[in-house]
Formats: C-alpha cells, structure tokens, sequence
C-alpha cells in the first residue's frame, strides 16, 4: 500500500526502507502505517478474544486460572479500543481528509509522524505487562477501584501506556481539526465537505474534550496508590464511585468516538453503491452534532446500579432514549439513500448495508439497556457484551474493513479480487452473528460478565459463540491473504474506481500521487 | 444478518422449554422482577416491530432498486418534512416507552414499610449476611462440592455437581410476602448483588450503604451470582436464597440465631 | 499559516482546561453530594442546631456498623434502632474493640440510606470527625450526638445510619488479588 517514491528519492533526498517510515511526514505513509498496525492489534487483541472463548467453551476451567483469565479479558479490550478501531479511523483520516479537502497534506506533518510512533511504544509496553510476575491489568478496561488499586507491579506501566495512547489521539485531533478548518480548497464551505470530513471533524472535537478527563481519572488511580492521595477511598473521605463518573464522562463520548468516523464511512458508500446522493445532508451533519453534544450527558447509564439518586436515574434515562431518536434519523436517511437508487453489491457495499442491519440490532438493545429499571437486570450481563460488540464489530469493524475495500483501489491502483472479498464478508456476517447472538440469550438468562466459567444451563449458547468465534478469526485471515494478493495484482484501478464514487479524490490518478493537490483544485 | 438471527430464534423458540436453551429472562417472583420482565418485554416488542419495518423497507429496496433489475437512480435528496416526520414520530414513541419506565423506577426505589431489614456485605469472595432486627450473622460462599469441581486441571465432570457454581454452604432464608429491605455494603472492593428471579441487582460498595427491596410471592431456591468484577473469584462467589412461609423463617431464626460471627480474615 | 497557529492555541487550552476539569470534578462531586445528600454523604463537620425545633414526628433510626478489607477489629453498635422524635437531639454509641496484638489507627466513614433522607440526619458530635488510635485489646465508646432536621419531608420511611471502619495504620497496601 506504499507509494513508489523512488522518483523523489533523487529530487528531494527521500530516506528509503526503513528511515522512510520512521521519519515519514507524509499523510499517506502515516495512513498506511496506522491502517497496518491497526491490523496487527486487531490480530493480537482476537487472539485474547479467542483465548477466552475456548476457555468459555465449556463449563469448568480447562486452559486457564481465572486471574489470566481476567487478563484477557481486560486486554482484549483495550488493545482492539485503542490499538485497534481508534488507530484504523486515524489511518483513513490520515489517508482520505487531505484528499478529500483538496489539501497537499495535514496540517501538522510532523506531529503527524509522533502520534503514530508514540503507539507501538505505547503498546509495547501494555503487552509487556502480561509477561510480569504478577501478570498484565485485570481489573477490567474500566479500571474501577479499588479492585485497580489491589493490582500488582503492572499498574504504573498500563497507566503510563494510557497516558501515551490518549496523547497520540489527543494530538492527532489537534492534527485533524487544524487541517480541517484551515486547509479547505477555495470555495469548499463546511457545508460542501464530504460527510466523512464532518464526522471526522465532530469525532476530534470529542476526542479534544474526552481524552484529558480520562488522563485525570487514571492520575488520580495512580496518586491513590503510590501518593497517598483518597480521591476513591471512603476511609479518607473519597468514594470510588467518583471514579465512575469520572471515567464515563470520558468514556461514553468514547464510544461515539469509536462509531461516528464509521457513520461518515457508511454515508460515503451508500451514495456511491446506490448511485445517488445521500439522503438529507444538512440532517446527517446536524444529527452527528447532536449525538456529538449529548454524549455529554448520557455517562452514567454506565453505572445504574451504583445507587444513584431516583431523579439521576431518571435524567439520565431520558437522556439516553434520546440520544436514540438523531441516530434513528441517520439510519432512515441511508434507507432513503438506498431507495430508488440503482444499487450494486460490490464487496463495500455489502459491508455498509450489514452494518446498517446489525448496528440497528445494536442499537435496539441499547435502547433496551436505556431503561433503567429493566437495566437492574441486564446491567454486568452477556446481555451488554452482546450489545457493544453488536455495535462495535458489525459497527465499528465493519465499517473500517468497508472503508478498505472502498478505498484500496485510490490507495495502491490495483483492484481486490470481488469473489474473494464476497466470501470474505459472507464468512465473517454469518459468523459474526452466530458469536454475538446467543449472548443475548444467556445475558437475559441470568450470566454475568467477566467470568471464566459459567453454571451449566448456559452451556449451548456458548458453545455457539465460541465455535462463532473462530469461525470469525480465521474468516479474517482471509482478509489478509485478499490484502496481499491485491498488492501483487498490476496497476490498473480507473481514477475513479467506482461507478458511483464521488468526491476530490477520485479526481485523482490511481494509485495517488504520493504528493496531491500541491496547488488547490476548483471546487464549485 | 437479519435473516439468520430470525431463522436462529424460530428454530430454538421450541425449545424454550429447555433449561439449557433459556432465550429471555425469567418473569420472577416478585413485583420488582415481574416489573422489569414486562417493560423488557414492552421495550423489546417495540424494537421488534420498528425492526421488521425497517428492514423491510431495506429489503425491498435492495431487491427492486437493483441496477442489474435495471433500475436507474432517482434524484430526490432530501426533503424537510420527511425528516421532520422521523424525528417527531420516534421521539413520541419513546415518551411513550417513558412513562412506564419512570412509574417503575419509582416503585422499584421505595424501600419504605420493610418489615425486616438485612445487611448484605460482599467479600472477596463470599457473602456476608446480617439479620439486622433478628440478630443472625453468617457467611455464605461457594459450596465445596463447585468449589473443588472448578479447579483447573480437576477432571471432575461439572455436569454431576448439584447446581454447579450456584451453590452455597450456608443459605440466606427468606419469609415469603413479606417486604424484606436489604442493605448492601462491600468489606474490600466493589461487588454486585443479584439474584435475577427476584429483584434486579444494585452494587454493594466499600464504605457505603445501598439499598434495594424484594417481597418474594412464592416459596423456593432462587439463586444468583456477584455480577461486579471484584477479582479472580468473581465468578465464584453465588447467591442462594430459600424463600419460605414466615413461619418457617421463625423457626430458622431462632434456631440461627445469637450465631454472630466476627470477622473472619481469610 | 496563522489560521492553523490558532485553531493549534485554543484546542491545546481546551485539552489543558479539560484535564483541570477533571479534577474539578472532584469538589464538585463533593459539593453535589453535599447539598442533595446523593451517595448518603452526611455533614463532615459538627453541626450547631441553632434553629430546630421539636415537632410531632416520629422517626425509627436504625444503626449498622461495617469493618472494611477485614481488619482485626469489633466494631457494632451498642443499640440496632431507636424510635426518636424530629428535631430533638439524640446521643448513642457504637463500641470498638481492637482484637489485634498492635496499636491500630483508624477513621469511620458514615453512610444514611435512603440518600435524599442523608440531608436531614444531622450530626451534632460524631467520633467519625476525627480518627483514633487504639491499643492492643483495648475497648472504646464512640459516641455520637444527632438531630434529625424539621425539614425531612412527611413521608419518609426508617433511615439507616451506617459506619465503616477502616484500619488506616498502613496506607499503602500491595495485594494481588487479581
């Protein structure tokens, strides 16, 4: 997915080999090596999934003891959060914003290039923590003292690796909305910009005041522990149901930080594959804004059972069915894109038309989960697992594996095999369900959550997962081999690769010049 | 997709009345349970019907605006009233969804008129149970008989153990229909009480005082888990209550009771 | 270039003032807590009945007592309940015992359940304003003095005062439990 730059090499002394992506500056390497680490993680982050499904398999321990099990658990999902999904937005934004904007590169190259290094160091360092003696994180990624407080020698080293992380993202949301807001061709107006560009703009300013909440909560763990400070201690005066608030206030704007980048990409390919506008445009941007907005005020549907006030409980009830009504709105507009176009279902497609289903299915439960007094009983159940991975995988991965497909033609000038890639997304929609699914079933029959092993009536469901499971990831190796056999394929992508594709950067050659719009195009 | 969810669901829907193939949750034995299991049901109908509707749409769309069926695309792209429409008309069906859910929540909060109160504190990992006005005092953890079975490397078959992980050494008993009020504390972490079939759960934290209420209609073994992460035995630490007719409970009591238990280190 | 300087300038203050705002977080949380008594949080300081008055109502009290992470210590209330009158002021004790062989320190955090009740149960004197230190073996009363304000609404049921003692001889502890 590199450009040749082999004729740069001689104008302007361009390092080469390793150098080059080490000192790159250059929007579309950063692309490329955020979109391949990410890959990495998604890879590393499935294999603690698949750790602990084949421990859930069957009831009664067989592989592992329950504290590496709480390991996995608490790895998995910080690795695919923030190794994974968060890394793989930043690659097409790094790729996509200055294209689509018609600007020669991001505002900020150089901090462009320290954000991305900052994570494999970042990473490194939480990966090295399982290899401690007294094991990786285990609290769960929510961190909630003081069980956090209790953990071993590997507690400063995943706080400082957060740290590390949430300055990456932080920086290059500073990276995104400077461009976004200076760097605009003449006569792109922000209500011109392609629909990605908007949400890629809300995403940061979310990120912007997100992130830090999250670097204080984590500061305060860490004073807790070796400072002698009580923010979360009752006995010197601190209640650890502080930290929930702190940490949802950072960690529900989190989630749509996770998905609104997605929105941008499903309203990007619904248009192309439909052959027709997007439906309600001006709508589409205003109802981000407003789940932007109040994901401020919906955190503590996270903590319902903390023993919150009746009036708190009731706010935040109302708050959350509402964020439901601008997220129902852009599901109907893609629906109104869809209607009375001129579709085909090329391999992009069917991923945005499967996330459109199967992040409903999400939403539904979510909505569900919004009702508090009928949250009591889903609250710390497989009923939320299956929820947020409902949203985040056939959500959240799916619409960057779309994103690839779409994308793959512009970025390398060569065309992904079509057969192979309908496999691909047949193999990975079917299992997808089958592991998700049935966590609704044994959610709603009573399992808690973060256990290594279950009683025996919840059996069946999770042998369907855990085969589902599998099913998944090797479904997935075949996304790999479809990746490089597509680089080994001739040049021979059209510059607008799509029928229906619109936008500045198929105005492009492909694969696209390693420098574009060194002078700004017209847009009317 | 959705095809295959559905096809999944109405094959297994026969079989509900398998323990083992158990898809929603138990109506339960108490106002509170049979509260949360109707607006589940109420909350889950309505998902369903906006579900098909949707969908529907997509499907039909996906077959008969298909450029190979040769249709070409149509220009129309937006329209105010349209979307005017699909915000008004959710919003009206979730303040309709509102009204009964605030009413439970209220009724599910008021704790008031208790005839007996007791303190539940969660350890790592096991239970505490504290009678307040009739004076009994004990533990409640795993059941030897799990406990050995759930060892890693045990080879002993889970599936002979008499309810296997849900089973406790000593019960909590209960009278039936009787407001019962509890208060949950926590000695260490944070943990969660839960015992699904009669009331939703509400999470025990050190230094702090919860509370909830049950008023369970009918006797029987009702048995739950810690459902917060509290440590590497989180998934070990069961609930068991025995709800039988008070004068059942008197009897226990007396014979339970004067039976305090200091606090054991482990 | 100056456009991109300054967008640079303002997100960068905005990430410094919401790192402070989460620290903010944490007065604000008290102060919260303080006025609507969410989370049970009673008065920290002694409280000077200045304008209570004796009415008709009657209220049950119920007194708890917890030890936290399992510390060698006794600590119960000398009485379960009391019926008493709004706004006349009330004493009781809890008593202490220190069952280990060392000097401990400790401090008791209290929590009133039902929450929005916390507000009106107020603590004119209470052993859990100060720490204490207790000798190997040895037994303490610890008093407390309370009124339960005029201005607890008609309908409230019982209220529940609860205290959690905490050893705090040893304030770093490195356990694994995980």
């Amino acid at each position: 997915m590199s450009v040749n730059i082999d004729h740069l090499k001689e104008e302007h002394h361009q390092p080469s080999g390793l150098m080059r992506w080490i000192t790159t500056t250059n929007h579309k390497d950063i692309g490329s090596l955020y979109l391949w680490f990410s890959l990495l993680m998604f890879f590393v982050g499935g294999l603690m999934a698949l750790v602990i499904r084949a421990e859930l398999f069957q009831p009664g321990l067989q592989f592992v003891v329950p504290g590496f099990f709480n390991q996995m658990t608490t790895m998995h999902a910080l690795i695919m959060i923030f190794g994974a999904v968060m890394p793989a937005f930043v690659g097409l934004a790094n790729w996509q914003l200055p294209m689509m904007i018609g600007a020669p590169d991001m505002a900020l190259p150089r901090l462009n290039n320290w954000s991305f290094w900052i994570l494999p160091f970042a990473f490194t360092m939480l990966l090295s923590t399982l290899f401690f003696e007294s094991g990786g994180p285990a609290a769960g990624w929510t961190l909630y003292p003081p069980l956090s407080l209790q953990g071993g020698n590997s507690m400063p080293f995943v706080i400082f690796s957060l740290h590390l992380l949430g300055a990456s993202s932080i920086l290059g949301a500073i990276n995104v909305i400077a461009t976004i807001l200076n760097m605009r061709a003449p006569g792109m107006t922000l209500m011109k910009m392609p629909i990605f560009v908007w949400t890629w703009l809300i995403t940061a300013f979310l990120l912007i005041a997100s992130m830090p909440v999250l670097a204080g909560a984590i500061t305060m763990l860490l004073t807790d522990r070796f400072y002698g400070t009580s923010f979360f201690t009752a006995a010197g005066g601190g209640d650890p149901v502080l930290f929930q608030h702190i940490f949802w206030f950072f960690g529900h704007p989190e989630v749509y930080i996770l998905i609104l980048p997605a929105f941008g990409i499903v309203s990007t390919i619904i248009p192309a594959f439909s052959r027709k506008k997007l439906f309600g445009y001006d709508s589409m941007v205003y109802a981000t804004a407003s789940i932007a907005l109040l994901s401020f005020i919906v955190w503590a549907h996270h903590m319902f059972t903390v023993g919150m006030p009746l009036a708190g409980e009731i706010f935040f009830m109302f708050t959350t069915m509402l964020i439901a009504v601008p997220t129902g709105v852009k599901v109907f507009n893609w629906v109104a894109t869809m209607w009375k176009g001129s579709m085909t279902f090329e391999t992009p497609m069917l991923f945005a038309l499967a996330f459109i289903i199967l992040f409903t299915i999400g939403g539904f439960s979510g909505l569900m989960l919004a009702i508090t007094p009928a949250d009591f009983q889903y609250h710390d159940t497989y009923f939320v697992v299956a929820h947020f991975h409902y949203v985040l995988v056939p959500g959240a991965v799916f619409a960057i594996i779309a994103a690839v497909y779409y994308w793959l033609p512009k970025w390398t000038g060569k065309m992904y095999n079509e057969t192979l890639g309908k496999i691909h997304f047949w193999m990975t929609t079917i299992f997808v369900n089958i592991t998700f699914f049935p966590m609704h079933f044994v959610g709603l029959a009573g399992m808690p959550r973060r256990i290594p092993d279950y009683a025996v009536q919840f059996t069946d469901f999770n042998m369907i997962a855990s085969v589902g499971a599998f099913g998944f990831g090797l479904s997935q190796l075949l996304f790999v081999y479809i990746l490089f056999l597509t680089l080994r394929q001739p040049v021979t992508a059209a510059d607008k690769s799509w029928e229906g594709a619109e936008g500045l950067e198929w105005t492009l050659p492909s694969p696209a010049p390693y420098h574009s719009f060194d002078t700004p195009p017209k847009v009317d | 997709m959705n095809r295959l969810s559905i096809l999944i669901i109405s094959m297994l829907a026969p079989l509900t009345t398998l323990a083992d193939w158990e898809v929603n949750m138990s109506r339960g034995v108490s106002p509170t349970a049979n509260a949360a299991y109707d607006l589940h049901m109420l909350i889950f109908y309505i998902t369903v019907v906006i579900g098909i509707v949707v969908f529907g749409v997509m499907f039909y769309s996906i077959y008969h605006h298909r450029k190979s069926k040769g249709a070409k695309p149509a220009s129309f792209h937006e329209s105010t009233t349209v979307e005017v429409i699909w915000t008004v008309i959710p919003f009206v069906i979730l303040v309709g969804m509102a009204i009964p859910a605030t009413k439970t929540l209220i009724m599910m909060e008021d704790t008031r008129n208790s005839e007996i109160t007791v303190k539940v504190t969660g350890y790592q990992w096991m239970w505490k149970y504290d009678y307040v006005e009739d004076d009994v005092s004990f533990f409640s953890k795993l059941a030897d008989s799990s406990n050995e079975a759930r060892q890693l490397g045990s080879k002993i078959d889970v599936n002979k153990v008499d309810n296997y992980l849900l089973n406790v050494d000593n019960e909590m008993v209960l009278p039936t229909n009787t407001k019962v009020r509890i208060l949950l504390t926590a000695s260490d972490v944070i943990h969660a009480w839960w015992v699904p079939e009669i009331t939703g759960k509400k999470d025990a934290i050190p230094g702090y005082i919860n509370e909830l209420w049950v008023d369970i209609k009918e006797p029987g073994v009702y048995r739950g888990q810690c459902t917060e992460l509290c440590g590497k035995d989180h998934g070990f630490m069961p609930i068991v209550v025995r709800a039988v007719p008070k004068q059942e409970y008197t009897k226990w009591v007396s014979l339970n009771q004067k039976n305090r238990v200091a606090d054991k280190s482990k | 270039m100056t456009g991109i300087k300054s967008t640079i300038t303002k997100l960068s203050l905005a990430v410094v003032a919401m790192y402070g705002f989460s620290y903010a977080l944490v007065p604000i949380y008290d102060t919260f807590c303080e006025i609507t008594g969410l989370n049970g949080k009673t008065n920290e300081i002694a409280y000077v009945a200045n304008d209570i008055k004796e009415d008709n109502r009657f209220v049950t009290v119920k007194f708890i007592s917890n030890v936290a992470n399992s510390a060698p210590l006794y600590f119960e209330p000398s009485v379960s309940e009391m019926t008493v009158q709004v706004g006349k002021p009330y004493n009781t004790h809890y008593v202490m015992k220190n069952n280990s062989s060392k000097q401990l320190h400790t401090t008791a955090s209290p929590s009133v359940t039902p929450g929005k009740h916390a507000e009106y149960f107020k603590k004119i004197e209470c052993f859990c304003f100060n720490q204490q230190t207790i000798n190997a073996g040895e037994v303490k009363d610890l008093g407390i003095q309370f009124i339960i304000d005029n201005e607890l609404p008609n309908d409230s049921g019982d209220i529940v005062l609860s205290y959690t003692m905490f050893d705090i001889s040893n304030n770093i502890k490195e356990t694994n439990k995980l």
